[in-house]
């Protein structure tokens, strides 16, 4: 019996090897352990032993019974092994690109404006939002342009319909609507909403009435800045030109005010800035940017009292920082969305 | 405006450098968009030649062997010289050997078919003096041999293109600016001088012309008419000739040209008649007539309206004021008297009539900016003596004018003090003073202290003391300005709802693998007729388009996306993913109203072929990225009514697309696949779905701080059951009405979740109809619910649907 026990076990080990999935090995366990298995019978035949024998012959089962659990135990895992990595298929090629091959981008355009956006965040500038339809009072009259400035012609500026009301855009009389050409007109709506100290941006889309070609576009990116507060210097506005300009075009950028004229300013500059970090731009100075001290006339027609106030407002393209910023040599590039262009950047 | 550096070099002393004249300019105010020099370059080893004998080349037809003398220091050579205009004894320019003329071209001893040349003789163009270069160039009188060529060809100039401002009319001439340079170099101004005719004692007696009148005071305040008799017509004086070349000028006679040079001297525009033509010795400034005719100088022949402002005598218009002479009055070869106009007239009559007539001059560009009415004398002088100068004549003592200049006092008063606060540093008394005198604004210092700063009367533009800052800063050089530390002493605030919306779209959609586009806001008609109705394509419409592809501000940002997708299609990037977030404008209310917007198009067709199969898009992935964009500006767009897209939708496919149309809260969104037949049109190849959502701009909500809910720590309990609707019923009515009658069925717990599992169609289901399998989520808040009260509650729905729908539950 001890032998059998022996043989058991020993055929059990020499048969494991051929056991393969589930089903084998149920087979196989039904062969040894099951109702009908070899050691099955040796255990029911224990009952024929002389009673003395049995605790020795008992203990022989439980080890036989041990070695066998064993063998199933190393069966099963080899089993669950080879189950498993039927589940996880054969192995990745790691190298194999992702089948989305064309990643999300974010258009240059944005990323100049949401990095303007950034660097006047840090020193207290909020983003301010207006419409693109405005009104010739806010984009004109209340910036002391004149009535006959050359640039309220209709060979300017795009004009909606003479009998155009929009729903959500305010009018201040009849005057009329037009596609505005700057984002001066948010800080006029800005200031005419608010109490200084005001601190704002408006990054947004103009139109001027330009046929397209290379560096011309009916419409346009620009962000414009406003400071209200007591004692404003037109060092303060240098300061910050400094500042910004350096923080975008990279350290070492200088800039310069040069005198201009802008009937929303006085006095009035037009910016020119130099870096060694932006090679090939074809002189020592290169125009960025308009600025200037808000006009005494603008504060009186928001009703800000210019002997107690003072501020500054300056304007940038954004397309013309992209361009410069990039190298990109057609303002049309912007506008095509190429996704050869789009995701160089 | 343009600006001859020569002729700015009679009224002030200039450094050499034409660089450093432009960088001042520059920093002036006053920007140069050009620099141009006429005239020979400086030119080394280049003298003047004298042709001394021409022996025909012995192999070369064409050819010449000349001998040259160069003059004692240079002696005598050889050149063979190919061109033909010349004869022996010209005088020629010579390059010698070691020359280099203009273009790099190096002059060096060489052999042209066998003879020796030592030098080349040179036409015009070859040495950079004009651009003839059929022959030699001859010189004339006779120059010494062997002179550099530089000293003999004396007449270079650099002309400057300026940009002047609008607010600088003065500075529309050369005096004007050589003002501001001698500001800004603190040199002497020499301005031009006038009495400089021999006095006569003789009396001129004016039988030319009788009276001036004005008729329109408001347009034309003054006018004032020189009488010059016995003028000789004829050319110019050659530096008078010169100069006005230099700007662009052509001369045309020695009183025309006198009337341009004195505008581009001093600023004043004139005009000058032959007083033959002036009928009855009667010139009167008058409103045109309604259609009036008139040639003007230009041989154009333009009719006026009753709003317009002419010279006339008593029969016809001699003259558009301010714009253009009348080819009826012009001064010709015989004319023998003249009459002088110098007058002022109104900036705003003349701009209009400049835009009306569609015709700018030079004159009517002075007007219209504004001219010193105080300086009509000065000019008048000017020009008078300058024509007697070179046409001879004689001037009538007697003036004939009428209207009066404008008074003109302007005094500013200044604190120096209020000068450094603005400017924000420190900027001496001394230093301000010197800026502000230096620009002939006098200076007197007041018993208080306080400056009385008299303005002259050419400086309109100077009316307060923030004037009086920027003038102070362009002379201290605004190049100058000091830096300083930024101060950050706003509150700073969140930005603006709609940026932030913006911001979230754009992370949301490019971290979805969409590349984000930036497309025209005017887009063409021809495009509208599947987005929107005539109304609000009327209302969209622009009063004043530039082209036909750009004329309607766009109402959805769908049509730019697929002329996105179009390009990449066609130039076959792979890209067929873009999206765009901008404002669109649409009607609310029955008016036009300006929205934000986001959208985006997926298209199938376009991608580089993969190693692995992507996740195609369909109605149902655009639906949620919609839902998303919605979420995002604080609308749940669960809770409205989404619209299959209708048969006659031209922009979706009715069956594939769905929209969701709520006035009342401000939005609009589509979703789904686009009109087949639409995209087909577009040439673009596959299907394209899309999705967009638009608000008013006010109806975007901030995220609000979120308020925690506690929830139910015990199991739910679900259950499913399968209902029999008709084919057309939206699953989401179905989810509602179970909602509904499950909520109502449930005691003393709740239904916590209604949501479609499955939905079939086919054997088992009745023909027309569809299953949609609901699954209901039960959850107590505090215990665990018992099977028995379960079953209670999910009998009583079953019946309830039975009573109260017209579904059927299937067993």
């Amino acid at each position: 019996m001890e032998e059998d026990l022996k043989n058991i076990v020993e055929s059990a080990k020499q048969k494991v090897s051929a056991v393969s999935g589930r089903p084998g090995f149920e087979a196989f366990k039904a062969e040894i352990t099951g109702p009908n298995g070899a050691l099955t019978r040796v255990m029911k035949n224990m009952g024929a032993l002389p009673k003395e024998d049995r605790p020795t012959f008992g203990k022989l089962i439980n080890k036989a019974k041990q070695d066998v659990q064993s063998i199933y135990d190393g069966v099963l895992s080899g089993i669950e092994e080879a189950e498993l990595a039927a589940k996880l298929g054969p192995a990745i090629d790691p190298s194999l690109p992702s089948p989305n091959a064309t990643r999300g981008t974010v258009h240059p355009l944005t990323q100049i404006r949401e990095e303007i956006s950034r660097i006047f965040k840090q020193i207290g500038f909020t983003v301010a939002e207006g419409t693109e339809v405005e009104t010739e009072y806010y984009c004109f009259d209340a910036l002391n342009t004149p009535a006959n400035h050359p640039a309220r012609d209709l060979q300017d500026t795009f004009y909606m319909k003479d009998d155009a009301d929009f729903g959500n855009v305010s009018k201040r009389t009849d005057e009329r609507y037009l596609l505005r050409t700057h984002t001066s007109s948010v800080q006029i709506r800005t200031m005419l909403q608010g109490e200084p100290p005001i601190r704002i941006i408006s990054p947004g889309r103009c139109f001027r009435r330009d046929t397209v070609d290379a560096t011309h576009s009916a419409n346009f990116h620009q962000v414009e800045g406003l400071y209200v507060d007591k004692n404003v210097t037109v060092r303060d506005l240098k300061a910050l030109l400094d500042y910004f300009f350096e923080q975008l075009l990279g350290k070492g950028t200088t800039v310069r005010f040069r005198p201009h004229f802008f009937p929303y300013t006085e006095p009035s500059f037009e910016v020119d800035f130099s870096s060694k970090h932006l090679a090939k731009l074809g002189s020592d100075w290169v125009e960025i940017a308009g600025c200037g001290m808000v006009e005494p006339a603008v504060f009186e027609s928001v009703g800000i009292d210019p002997d107690v106030y003072s501020g500054f407002a300056f304007g940038m393209g954004i397309e013309r920082i992209a361009m410069i910023v990039y190298g990109i040599d057609d303002i049309r590039y912007f506008y095509q969305n190429d996704h050869r262009f789009l995701k160089q950047f | 405006m343009k600006l001859s550096l020569n002729w700015l070099k009679r009224y002030i002393d200039l450094p050499e450098g034409v660089q450093e004249i432009a960088d001042s300019l520059t920093l002036l105010g006053f920007e140069v968009d050009d620099i141009e020099t006429t005239g020979i370059p400086q030119l080394d080893n280049v003298v003047v030649g004298e042709v001394l004998d021409r022996e025909q080349h012995p192999d070369a037809d064409r050819l010449g062997v000349c001998r040259v003398a160069l003059g004692d220091e240079h002696g005598e050579t050889t050149i063979v010289c190919g061109a033909s205009n010349y004869k022996v004894g010209d005088r020629v320019p010579v390059a010698m050997i070691g020359a280099e003329l203009p273009g790099g071209f190096k002059i060096k001893k060489s052999k042209l078919r066998g003879v020796e040349s030592n030098g080349m003789m040179c036409s015009g163009k070859e040495i950079g003096a004009g651009e003839d270069a059929a022959g030699l160039l001859i010189l004339k009188n006779s120059p010494e041999l062997g002179t550099p060529i530089n000293k003999v060809l004396t007449d270079s100039d650099t002309v400057f293109t300026l940009e002047v401002t609008p607010n600088r009319p003065d500075c529309l001439n050369h005096v004007g600016i050589a003002r501001e340079l001698a500001a800004w170099y603190k040199r002497e101004l020499r301005y031009p001088s006038i009495d400089t005719l021999p006095i006569s004692d003789e009396v001129v007696e004016n039988d030319v012309l009788k009276s001036v009148e004005i008729e329109c005071e408001e347009e034309c305040p003054r006018y004032l008419a020189t009488i010059i008799k016995g003028v000789k017509v004829g050319p110019s004086p050659a530096w008078m000739q010169e100069l006005l070349a230099s700007i662009g000028l052509r001369p045309i006679n020695n009183i025309v040209d006198v009337t341009n040079y004195v505008m581009h001297e001093y600023g004043n525009p004139m005009h000058a008649f032959d007083a033959r033509d002036i009928a009855d010795g009667k010139i009167v400034v008058r409103k045109a007539t309604d259609s009036e005719e008139i040639a003007t100088l230009d041989d154009e022949k333009r009719t006026l309206s009753e709003e317009m402002v002419v010279i006339a005598d008593s029969h016809k218009a001699l003259a558009i004021a301010g714009v253009m002479g009348g080819a009826n009055s012009e001064v010709k070869d015989d004319t023998v008297n003249v009459i002088l106009e110098v007058a002022y007239f109104n900036p705003a009559k003349i701009r209009w009539m400049s835009k009306q007539l569609a015709l700018s001059t030079d004159s009517s560009y002075r007007f219209e900016r504004g001219v010193d009415p105080r300086s009509l004398e000065f000019a008048a002088k000017r020009a008078a003596e300058l024509i007697v100068e070179t046409a001879g004549g004689s001037i009538c003592q007697k003036k004939i004018e009428a209207g009066a200049a404008p008074v003109w006092q302007n005094e500013i008063t200044l604190d120096t003090d209020w000068i450094r606060a603005k400017a924000g540093f420190e900027i001496s008394d001394e230093e301000i003073k010197n800026a502000l005198q230096s620009l002939e604004l006098s200076v007197s210092v007041q018993n208080d202290g306080a400056w009385l700063v008299a303005i002259p009367s050419y400086r309109g533009d100077l009316g307060r003391p923030i004037d009086l800052l920027e003038e102070v800063l362009r002379i201290y050089g605004t190049h100058r300005i000091p830096s300083g530390q930024v101060f950050a002493t706003a509150v700073a605030k969140n930005d603006h709802p709609i940026t932030e919306y913006i911001r979230a779209t754009r992370g949301y959609l490019v971290g979805q693998d969409f590349s984000e586009t930036v497309t025209y806001t005017l887009r063409p008609e021809s495009e509208f007729a599947a987005w929107t109705d005539e109304k609000v394509m009327s209302d969209l419409s622009l009063k004043n388009p530039i082209s036909e592809d750009q004329t309607l501000l766009r109402s959805n940002l769908v049509p730019g996306l697929l002329e996105v997708l179009k390009l990449n299609q066609s130039r076959k990037t792979g890209a067929t993913r873009f999206f765009e977030t901008g404002r669109t404008f649409g009607e609310s209310r029955g008016k036009p109203v300006e929205m934000v917007s986001v959208a985006f198009v997926v298209c199938s067709e376009g991608t580089e072929k993969s190693w692995r199969d992507v996740i195609a898009e369909d109605y149902f992935s655009a639906k949620r990225r919609v839902e998303e964009l919605a979420k995002m500006a604080g609308m749940d767009l669960g809770k409205f009514r989404v619209n299959p897209a209708s048969g006659d939708n031209k922009a979706w496919q009715a069956g594939h697309a769905a929209v969701v149309d709520e006035p009342k809260a401000g939005f609009a969104a589509q979703i789904g696949l686009l009109n087949l037949s639409y995209t087909k049109e577009l040439d673009i190849d596959g299907e394209v779905f899309a999705g967009s959502f638009s608000i008013l701009s006010e109806r975007i909500r901030e995220p609000k701080r979120v308020k925690f809910k506690p929830f139910s720590l015990f199991p739910a309990t679900a259950k499913d059951l399968a209902i029999v609707v008709d084919k057309g019923e939206a699953a989401s009515e179905v989810v509602r009405a179970v909602g509904k009658i499950a909520s109502k069925a449930t005691k003393g717990f709740d239904v916590e979740n209604v949501f479609v599992f499955d939905v079939y169609e086919g054997s088992g289901v009745p023909e027309g109809k569809k299953s949609v399998a609901v699954s209901m989520v039960f959850r107590s808040a505090d215990r665990t619910l018992k099977d028995k009260e379960v079953n209670k509650a999910f009998e009583q729905i079953q019946s309830q649907i039975r009573e109260k729908t017209n579904y059927d539950l299937r067993d």
